[in-house]
């Protein structure tokens, strides 16, 4: 902004230079006319996500931390939502671009809801509209930057669904985000076809111990998590579980010191 | 040693604000292979949905049926996909009720070329074969590139293993490179079989391609579907 | 794109019943322009061992002669011929004496041990990283093509006619789908008495 002045005269100092545009004291006027920007990297993020089909249903799990680049910034974020009493959604990501979804949804479900005409969130639905939006956003290059896993009871059957920010999506009986995807897809994979008919109870402790194991290993993850649970009964988020770790074999890891 | 510490302190360069490109597009693999007979067609693809080194499920066909004697196996990117194939099933059902009749094999092929074309500069990134019966009731494979351009053929590979299947096909069901040969007309049950050999040599050579194969059979009598299973490693 | 795919080439070598065979295509080419069908790509490296050299052409012909003239000092000095496993190893260390320059050719090698007369094939990547296998190895712009082939045609314990059938019918349909190998093609099949050249005609195009 601090352009050399056109004219130096003695009755006319520090003020707006004659001819031009008029400079506010210190603040800028000019348009920003740069192009537009927009988000093309995650700010405060969360890891895996994980969904398992069981007998009864469906479960999906995700910690409870806002990871910050490598700092732990946030301690108590919730990653997974009750969308109505058949139908629940977790993400991993961008946890902005996710309370902004979240809100849409909401909105669209009160909508729905005061239609009182009988329709609603399906998982499908649910499921067909999230990758639409998906993947528009990534068209217009705009991404959410997000993975949604979707997970709910369609027609009476488990519904298990997975969405990423440019619209590949999937159903399977087990799905896994982020580090998820590396580390705890090969044992829910295992647990889901040693045992297809898993009971809420053995499909919450495979998830717990894959949980733990992404404690273990996942540095951007916390030993804190949250678990979404649709049954024919209806939606329970059992919050903030804390699984049993054990560190007695870290002494043995040598050679880092 | 100095070229050494070049090449490696080249790999933690410049610190500063780190900027991910935006990448909107990604590879999912899969192979889809359709062969024209008399009064048939086959078309087949694995049903492994991969990205990088992980698979995301080993249960996703790429065939999908469009009318009753047309069927189209995409593979690619797999959101292009699933855009392409509810545009193509819309754009269907509305022809559907403004004719009164279903869409020829020979009329879907040319509507998805446009449809592939009208994206040119920002293309779905897909492999497109459209298998089917033409107007005389004879098997007709129709192939695509990614914008749009096709052409009738007699058999087709596409997808991830595409180079190393097509070779044996222009072998075995054009009788390429074979002298003195009689060209007998391809039994379904030959074509059947010879689908399932060249899957199972493309899965031993390409990570892309493998977990299981899904087999659609189009006849005047509607689409049978057969499934057979590949090495899942 | 790639310098090993500059000029275009495709070599592949096969196991038999007590014989190998190596075969590759004639074309040298500057990317797309053919320049001449009758490229030696196949070089004798004793009675029954062959080195098949695709990749950038004048790395090919240099590679060879440095490789004939390491032979004969190997020769000279142990006065016996060479086994091909030792050969394999002559190849790797020569490529990897190169490693932050390397000669843009990835080798084939086939060959009988001349004691055992044992079938030996192996492929080597362009710095010398050696892989010896039990069916096939092929090199080249179509490798992918040949790869497809191999995994459908080739069974074990092939005689020797059977194995020229074999190798030829992989290679000539896998150089009909690259657009940079072909013009013609060469199949040597190795045998413990004998070894059959035959020049194969191809499509021209």
């Amino acid at each position: 902004m601090a352009t050399a002045p056109l004219f130096r005269t003695e009755f006319w100092r520090n003020g707006p230079q004659p001819g031009s545009i008029y400079n506010f004291p210190g603040g800028k006027t000019k348009p920003d006319l740069n192009p537009m920007k927009r988000t093309m990297n995650p700010t405060v993020t969360g890891t895996s996500v994980l969904g398992l089909k069981f007998k009864d249903g469906v479960v999906i799990s995700a910690d409870k931390l806002g990871s910050y680049g490598s700092l732990a910034r946030y301690r108590d974020l919730t990653r997974v939502m009750k969308i109505n009493d058949t139908t629940i959604l977790g993400s991993s990501g961008d946890y902005a671009d996710f309370q902004f979804l979240t809100n849409l949804i909401q909105e669209r479900v009160i909508e729905e809801e005061c239609l009182n005409d009988g329709f609603g969130y399906t998982p499908l639905r649910l499921f067909s509209w999230l990758t639409r939006v998906l993947y528009n956003r990534r068209s217009n290059f705009n991404p959410l930057w997000n993975t949604y896993i979707v997970g709910g009871l369609q027609d009476g059957e488990p519904f298990l669904g997975y969405v990423d920010k440019i619209g590949t999506a999937y159903q399977a009986p087990t799905v896994a985000s982020g580090y998820g995807a590396y580390i705890a897809q090969p044992l829910l994979r295992e647990a889901f076809e040693n045992n297809p008919n898993m009971s809420l109870e053995e499909a919450a402790k495979t998830i717990d111990r894959c949980m733990k194991i992404l404690f273990y290993r996942d540095a951007r993850s916390l030993n804190k998590y949250d678990l979404a649970i649709v049954t024919k009964d209806g939606v329970e988020i059992k919050s903030s579980i804390v699984s049993e770790t054990n560190w007695e074999i870290s002494d043995f890891v040598k050679g880092y010191e | 040693m100095d070229i050494l510490q070049i090449n490696q302190t080249s790999d933690y360069k410049k610190a500063g604000p780190l900027q991910a490109h935006f990448n909107p597009y990604s590879y999912n693999g899969g192979t889809v292979l359709a062969i024209a007979g008399e009064n048939f067609s086959v078309i087949a693809s694995d049903t492994r949905l991969s990205e990088g080194f992980s698979i995301h499920t080993r249960e996703n066909p790429k065939t999908y049926k469009l009318t009753d004697t047309t069927v189209l196996g995409a593979c690619g990117f797999h959101g292009d996909v699933l855009t392409l194939t509810k545009v193509l099933d819309a754009r269907l059902k509305i022809y559907e009720q403004d004719h009164h009749k279903q869409m020829t094999t020979g009329a879907v092929a040319a509507m998805l070329s446009t449809m592939l074309y009208h994206r040119r500069f920002f293309p779905y990134y897909v492999y497109n074969i459209v298998a089917g019966l033409d107007d005389e009731g004879k098997g007709c494979v129709y192939s695509f590139d990614p914008v749009g351009s096709y052409e009738r053929e007699a058999y087709r590979a596409g997808g991830s293993a595409s180079a190393m299947l097509q070779p044996l096909l222009d072998n075995q069901i054009g009788f390429k490179n074979q002298q003195g040969v009689t060209r007998i007309p391809l039994s379904r049950e030959k074509a059947v079989n010879l689908v399932k050999d060249v899957f199972i040599s493309a899965a031993e050579r390409d990570i892309y391609t493998g977990d299981s194969i899904l087999i659609n059979v189009i006849t005047k009598d509607g689409v049978t579907d057969e499934r057979f299973p590949l090495r899942r490693d | 794109m790639s310098i090993l795919a500059y000029n275009g080439a495709a070599v592949i070598a096969m196991k038999g019943k007590e014989c190998v065979a190596i075969a590759a295509d004639r074309r040298f080419g500057i990317q797309a322009q053919t320049v001449n069908t009758d490229f030696q790509k196949i070089f004798e490296m004793g009675p029954r061992v062959y080195i098949g050299l695709p990749g950038l052409a004048t790395d090919v012909q240099t590679v060879a002669q440095r490789l004939q003239f390491k032979l004969n000092l190997y020769e000279l000095r142990e006065n016996r011929r060479i086994k091909p496993k030792t050969f394999m190893s002559m190849v790797s260390n020569l490529l990897y004496e190169r490693r932050f320059g390397p000669y843009f050719v990835e080798p084939v090698i086939a060959g009988l041990d001349p004691k055992t007369n044992e079938p030996f094939v192996a492929s080597m990547d362009l710095i010398g990283c050696p892989m010896v296998t039990n069916d096939f190895v092929v090199s080249g712009t179509c490798s992918e093509q040949m790869y497809g082939m191999c995994e459908s045609l080739w069974e074990p314990d092939m005689e020797p006619d059977d194995l020229f059938e074999t190798i030829s019918q992989a290679l000539l349909n896998a150089l009909d789908r690259d657009a940079v190998s072909g013009w013609g093609a060469v199949v040597y099949v190795i045998e413990k008495d004998k070894v059959t050249r035959k020049e194969l005609k191809t499509r021209m195009d």
